[in-house]
């Protein structure tokens, strides 16, 4: 039986807090009832993986009868992936519990997750997607829920996923997590509240906060600046920074004010990283490696910053692999888990290990059906969550069979979530210290649904 | 007041020529009025700044007083000027070069290279404008790093398909577009199988989905003005389900590169990527495609069925507005008000649009695209704008070739530039042509952007998706190189060394000249700051200058004293760079 939310709320405010129920989380528990905790440090860094990533081949089946079904299924597929998906190299993942039989493996190429899986810095969130109520085959099909709109297109669930609601949607949740630990006084401003290194900007996005992009060397800065000096060089710092500018034209003013921060954040964040002080560890020379060598280095300076509460996003794309999967998703299959890996070692050299938390996001899932050498887009995917502070080696909610027509498959092997964005994003909240009322009203549709899991220890 | 009878009797006895002399006589009363485009110099750099790559002096003066009507059907009728014949000329090259590298660099940037020539001097600059827009709407990418960027011919030859029918038929294009490689490839329907029931394999839905959601109709039932459909419950109406995505990506199957190349070609790639896709019958959905309302009867044969389901697409009321909407964001507006959609829209509907002149633009047909670019050019907001957010954030590209033009470079070699290479990073221009990061172009024509006073008011202006901390630096930097012509301090022989390395074939000595700007007539008024500002306002923001702006720039060039001819040249480059990083300038008002 399942507690539904606002019961379980009930019952806590009664008796139950801090308490745990029935393997059902508190995540609530421990959190200011009003504003935002913020003390201490605390980071989380989302990995958005554009395009769809496949979660039937990165969560394989390994149990002999579920890895010949999954195999059967995607035939040419696994034929074509050769030993890169031959049973005995996957990484099995250490027995989870709760699957009965059933045991899952990474494939061959996401060593370093594997490694953090093991070490228990890392778990899988299984079938999460965008909902909003609980969902299955038969109220899917016969409509009698509400969905969320424009299901399957690449722009409208990366909003939804960022921000639940399609293209065009102002806020991402994690940009409201940012504006809860702001108003509480966790950053001298929100200039720096959230920072992307590329992408996803949606997600970090908050009332108040705006994130600031940082590029792969730093703050970027306008050259013809260095060397001037004098009037000039003054009234050039002047124009650049574009302060008092009103122009009647909306348009104009937006710009002016984008201008205008652009280059005070730039300043500031240059300031702060003249005293130095990054991790040493050796990320991979990818463009995900760098992006989160660049979060590692922004990490590093927040004392400088004066920060305690931050979110930060990376982002790689490639992972629409309608077509030559077999060749494109190994290969960013390995940028992920080698980029991963080298952040969570940054932390730890960094003594931030606990400190920070990773976790992955994407467009959607893809079928489980193949439409020759690739796959189309799905619905619920299986995600990532990395940290000192994460229960490792878990695999939290569901992952359903590989195979069709079972409760969750909502056609070609697409899977309906057994576990909402909102339910995914909470504990998240928690842990970064929101208050519940602030969790709920980042996260309006929580209501709707029981406790995210416990996903921190 | 001639009462309705009258009025249908002396309707049905108007003869041809009668109507011809009506709309000719309204159309001399209405001249006057209406064709102001050209009047002055300010509206003639205005006018050409949103409907080329931006003014050149030289058409500034001599199109002024004269007739934008004119100069438009003027540009309707010269000869295109296409990318194939340029790329070949650089694969050309890098043959005769001493590289025994397969893959060319030279060849490769071939459409980069082509794309910079033309826009910076190609004489058909509307055409080549509506084709720029047109790859911002029907995106296919060669940043990706594999075929479409080994294979340079897929992207050219792509590119000279919306050369060709920038003012054609709509429909007609999307037709050249569904057979072309570039965006079988691009959107993974080339190779694309029919369903097998007994192996569970299902035809790819990619270009079933995007060619709905982003090249024709759109998500939403819209209104002529663009504005969402409501149904009773005061919901907007989505337009397809998934289920019309599976039954339309059944059309889109059975099409592959064409064969013939492949027995007896030695590049038979290059070949057969600037060719239409072929049709392999036997790939082809022999079942039912039923979508949006239509089916497509089994066994019918490939073309056939792709005849037919662009047809429909194509039939459905959405389509004028949708991609009238987007062309008006390309060229005027990025929040076009309804009124302007509407009226772009009707003029797609109808196939054709009366200048101020009188003359007429298009063919008649429904989805005429030189009718629809008029209608975005000529409107009344798009001439005097009303509203505090009239206006569109110029797109990086266009910044870079207004300045270009404007300050008439002479040697147009972007080889020679390495900037040019790949503007696609956000320490450059943010913004590569014919590279985005994916279908949904470098920004979407629905961003509105959060914590903006047009964000409040939920108006979109999809150019700032792209402006960020590190892009408004970079686009400084940019800008800054071409501005002072810092390519003139290349160190030539250490340049020819890595040339050499590389195995391209440039002669390093011809750097130091490349896109190197003359600023002969702005040096002659250097001296007098007012001077100066009035030339660079007319040049750059057709006399839109703010009193900030232009209070700023005389700061900061008063502080550089005159004594030689540097200091001149000093003055004028710092202008020109403030001016290009101000407020008005980056909005085209």
């Amino acid at each position: 039986m399942t507690i539904s939310r606002r019961h379980f709320l009930k019952l806590s405010a009664n008796s139950l807090a801090g308490a745990s129920l029935g393997g059902m989380s508190l995540a609530l528990s421990g959190i200011r009832a009003q504003a935002a905790d913020t003390s201490g440090y605390k980071a989380l860094v989302g990995v958005f993986l554009f395009g769809g990533m496949d979660n039937h081949d990165t969560i394989i089946p390994h149990d002999s009868s579920s890895y010949q079904r999954w195999a059967s299924i995607r035939q040419s597929m696994v034929n074509s992936m050769g030993a890169s998906r031959a049973r005995d190299n996957l990484l099995p993942l250490t027995n989870p519990g709760g699957f009965g039989s059933r045991r899952f493996a990474l494939p061959s190429e996401m060593a370093g997750l594997h490694r953090l899986f093991e070490s228990g810095a890392a778990s899988i969130v299984g079938n999460v997607g965008p909902l909003i109520e609980p969902t299955d085959r038969s109220s899917f099909d016969a409509e009698s829920v509400r969905l969320p709109p424009r299901l399957f297109s690449h722009n409208d669930q990366q909003a939804t996923w960022m921000a639940g609601a399609p293209e065009g949607a102002s806020f991402g949740w994690a940009g409201l997590f940012a504006d809860a630990a702001q108003q509480a006084g966790a950053n001298p401003g929100a200039a720096f509240s959230t920072i992307t290194t590329g992408g996803a900007d949606l997600l970090i996005t908050g009332r108040d906060t705006a994130p600031y992009q940082v590029g792969e060397e730093g703050a970027a800065q306008a050259y013809i600046l260095e060397d001037l000096e004098g009037d000039l060089g003054e009234a050039m710092r002047r124009h650049f920074a574009a302060t008092g500018f009103r122009p009647g034209n909306l348009l104009r003013r937006d710009i002016a004010d984008k201008l205008h921060a652009s280059y005070d954040a730039n300043e500031q964040y240059n300031l702060a990283t003249q005293s130095g002080g990054g991790a040493s560890t050796a990320f991979p020379p990818t463009p995900l490696g760098q992006q989160l060598a660049a979060v590692a280095n922004a990490i590093a300076v927040r004392e400088q910053l004066g920060v305690s509460r931050q979110i930060f996003t990376a982002a790689m794309g490639g992972f629409d692999t309608h077509s030559a999967q077999a060749r494109d998703l190994p290969m960013l299959q390995q940028e992920l888990a080698d980029a991963v890996e080298a952040f969570y070692q940054a932390m730890t050299e960094l003594g931030l290990e606990q400190d920070v938390t990773l976790f992955t996001t994407s467009d959607f899932g893809r079928t489980l059906a193949i439409n020759g050498d690739g796959t189309d887009h799905g619905w619920a995917a299986h995600h990532f969550i990395v940290g000192g502070a994460v229960q490792g080696g878990q695999i939290f909610g569901d992952i359903p069979e590989a195979d069709f027509d079972h409760p969750q498959d909502a056609g070609g092997g697409r899977l309906i979530p057994t576990m909402s964005v909102e339910q995914f994003a909470a504990p998240m909240g928690a842990w970064f210290g929101l208050s519940e009322g602030e969790l709920a009203s980042a996260l309006p549709n929580l209501r709707n649904f029981d406790a995210g899991p416990n996903l921190f220890t | 007041m001639i009462t309705t009878s009258i009025m249908n009797r002396f309707a049905a006895t108007l003869t041809l020529s009668a109507l011809l002399y009506a709309a000719t006589a309204s159309a001399a009363a209405g001249d006057a009025a209406r064709d102001q485009a050209f009047k002055d110099q300010r509206s003639t750099a205005r006018f050409l700044s949103q409907a080329t790559f931006g003014p050149t002096p030289g058409d500034i003066n001599q199109l002024r007083g004269s007739s934008a009507s004119e100069w438009f059907q003027a540009q309707l009728a010269l000869p295109p000027t296409y990318l194939m014949p340029i790329f070949e000329e650089y694969a050309e090259r890098a043959e005769e070069s001493e590289s025994d590298d397969e893959f060319d660099l030279l060849a490769n940037e071939g459409a980069t290279f082509g794309f910079w020539r033309n826009a910076v001097s190609a004489p058909d600059q509307l055409r080549q404008r509506m084709a720029f827009a047109l790859s911002e709407l029907l995106v296919v990418s060669n940043g990706g790093g594999e075929v479409l960027t080994d294979v340079p011919q897929a992207v050219t030859w792509y590119q000279d398909l919306l050369i060709e029918h920038a003012f054609g038929n709509y429909r007609e294009l999307l037709e050249a577009v569904t057979y072309s490689p570039a965006m079988g490839y691009y959107l993974t329907y080339m190779g694309n199988e029919r369903g097998d029931p007994a192996t569970g394999r299902v035809p790819d839905e990619n270009y079933a989905r995007e060619i709905m959601q982003l090249f024709t109709i759109g998500v939403l039932e819209l209104n002529l003005n663009g504005t969402p459909k409501r149904d009773s419950d005061g919901q907007p109406i989505e337009t397809y389900s998934n289920a019309d995505v599976t039954g339309l990506a059944r059309v889109f199957t059975g099409l592959n590169l064409d064969e013939r190349f492949y027995d007896v070609e030695e590049d038979a790639d290059a070949l057969a990527y600037s060719t239409p896709m072929a049709i392999f019958p036997e790939s082809h959905s022999e079942r039912p495609k039923q979508f949006l309302g239509t089916t497509i009867p089994a066994n019918t044969p490939a073309a056939e069925s792709i005849d037919a389901a662009l047809d429909h697409l194509f039939a459905h009321p959405n389509v004028g507005p949708f991609v009238g909407r987007q062309i008006i964001q390309r060229f005027t507006s990025s929040s076009p008000n309804k009124g302007y959609v509407k009226r772009v829209a009707q003029a797609f509907n109808r196939g054709s649009y009366r200048l101020p002149d009188g003359s007429q633009v298009g063919t008649g047909q429904r989805g005429d695209l030189a009718a629809t670019l008029a209608a975005v050019l000529f409107d009344p907001q798009a001439r005097k704008p009303k509203g505090k957010a009239a206006g569109k954030v110029r797109e990086p590209i266009l910044r870079f070739t207004h300045w270009a033009r404007a300050f008439r470079v002479q040697q147009v070699t972007p080889e020679y530039n390495w900037q040019l290479w790949d503007t696609s990073g956000p320490g450059m221009l943010g913004q590569h042509p014919y590279r985005a990061q994916s279908v949904f172009n470098f920004f979407r024509p629905g961003y509105v952007a959060p914590g903006t006073e047009t964000g409040k008011r939920g108006l979109t202006v999809p150019e700032l998706q792209i402006v960020n901390a590190s892009s408004v630096p970079g686009y400084t930097n940019f800008m800054t190189g071409f501005v002072f012509a810092w390519q003139q301090y290349e160190d030539i022989e250490e340049l020819q060394e890595e040339y050499d390395e590389e195995g391209i074939g440039l002669d390093a000595s011809r750097v130091v000249t490349s896109f190197l700007p003359n600023y002969r007539s702005e040096l002659s008024r250097a001296e007098d700051a007012d001077a100066l500002l009035r030339r660079l306002d007319l040049l750059l923001t057709h006399g839109q200058l703010s009193s900030a702006t232009r209070n700023a720039v005389k700061e900061a060039i008063n502080a550089i004293p005159v004594y030689d001819e540097e200091s001149l040249d000093y003055r004028v480059k710092f202008a020109i760079l403030m001016i290009m990083t101000s407020p008005d300038y980056l909005v085209l008002r």
